[in-house]
């Protein structure tokens, strides 16, 4: 498929309709839709705009989307790549603002939000299982994992663990040059 | 005036909540405590119906308190606002990741960057699970789910759909 603002605008947003339970399941749609089916970005490419997004300020599910967008067209890619991705969320809340409170009331639609809450549980899993074999490649890499896996699950905010995680790493690869390859 | 402080409430939070979803609600909560834009009540309801709802929360609840307060240009402007500053901030960082992926600082920063960014999802995960996993049927699902994804990788739809089918059925039959 050619990357044409138009075709952008409508993967991003068969991404954005299908984008359950937060931003969170972002990465394994892009997998699937930008990687595997359309083969527009490498996996790796996306786990590092993965990993840049949740460095950067703002709403993830946004950021990466705009990443992406940029990589590839431009300007124009991203401007499309957002308005693709929010459009849907857009659509549907201003579709429900209404009965919101009678929808969240409603029996059926709890035990939904809660059977998918589980569902997305597991996609982030497999985020985690697809980022962990991309980018946790020795044993400094497993420190650093482990450790901000730890502060993260103590509250400390994520902000200072990243910028923390770029001094030790230009720290460590500037000692080890060859390993930050 | 409201589109002025909506634009201003919703571009702060696009500024400076960092780690997604989650580091938002503190702002959301100060917003429902100084505009009443929305009650903490309704916020609540608003996370239920952002899970099911496509989109990430941050903007569902953007453009539900801009549609209240606004209506639909409300709606448009603080969804925008919150994109904002990621939109420009991401478009600086992407031109200069570009021009210095080759600079040694960068790649060691990155090097670093993504088991750290593996380390937050991690977190996160574990959050989400405390969070949604309680009952016995939630269980029960969960490892489903997962011995599925180990024995064959479907489309993260499949994931999504089977779940609410699940909890379509459980809910006709009383379970939950």
């Amino acid at each position: 498929m050619q990357k044409t603002f138009w075709n952008i605008y409508k993967t991003f947003f068969k991404i954005g309709a299908l984008l359950l339970g937060g931003g969170y399941v972002i990465l394994p749609l892009l997998q699937s839709e930008i990687s595997e089916k359309k083969c527009w970005t490498t996996m790796d490419e996306i786990v590092e705009y993965y990993a840049l997004s949740q460095s950067l300020p703002g709403v993830i599910a946004a950021n990466i989307s705009i990443f992406i967008g940029h990589k590839l067209l431009g300007i124009r890619g991203a401007v499309a790549a957002i308005t693709g991705i929010i459009t849907p969320a857009f659509l549907a809340i201003i579709l429900i603002a209404n009965i919101l409170e009678e929808l969240v009331g409603k029996h059926t639609v709890q035990s939904v939000f809660s059977s998918v809450a589980v569902g997305v549980v597991i996609l982030v899993i497999l985020t985690i299982k697809e980022m962990w074999s991309r980018s946790i490649t020795d044993t400094f890499t497993k420190i650093i994992f482990i450790t901000t896996l730890i502060l993260a699950l103590i509250k400390v905010p994520p902000a200072w663990l990243i910028i923390g995680s770029i001094l030790i790493g230009i720290l460590y690869g500037t000692k080890n040059p060859e390993e930050a390859e | 005036m409201i589109y002025l402080q909506l634009i201003y409430e919703y571009f702060k939070i696009g500024l400076f909540s960092f780690g997604g979803g989650y580091a938002t609600l503190p702002f959301l909560y100060h917003i429902s405590a100084t505009h009443h834009w929305y009650s903490a009540k309704q916020l609540s309801d608003m996370l239920a119906v952002a899970s099911i709802t496509p989109g990430p929360v941050g903007v569902n609840v953007a453009t539900y308190s801009g549609f209240t307060t606004g209506g639909i240009l409300g709606a448009i402007m603080s969804t925008a606002s919150i994109i904002l500053p990621s939109f420009i901030i991401v478009i600086i960082v992407a031109k200069l990741l570009a021009k210095f992926r080759e600079n040694k600082y960068v790649k060691a920063s990155i090097h670093a960057l993504k088991p750290a960014g593996c380390g937050l999802l991690a977190a996160v995960a574990i959050q989400l699970f405390r969070e949604n996993v309680v009952q016995i049927w939630a269980y029960i699902l969960f490892f489903a789910l997962l011995i599925m994804s180990i024995k064959i990788k479907k489309d993260p739809l499949v994931y999504l759909g089977l779940s609410a089918f699940v909890g379509l059925i459980l809910s006709f039959l009383k379970v939950i």
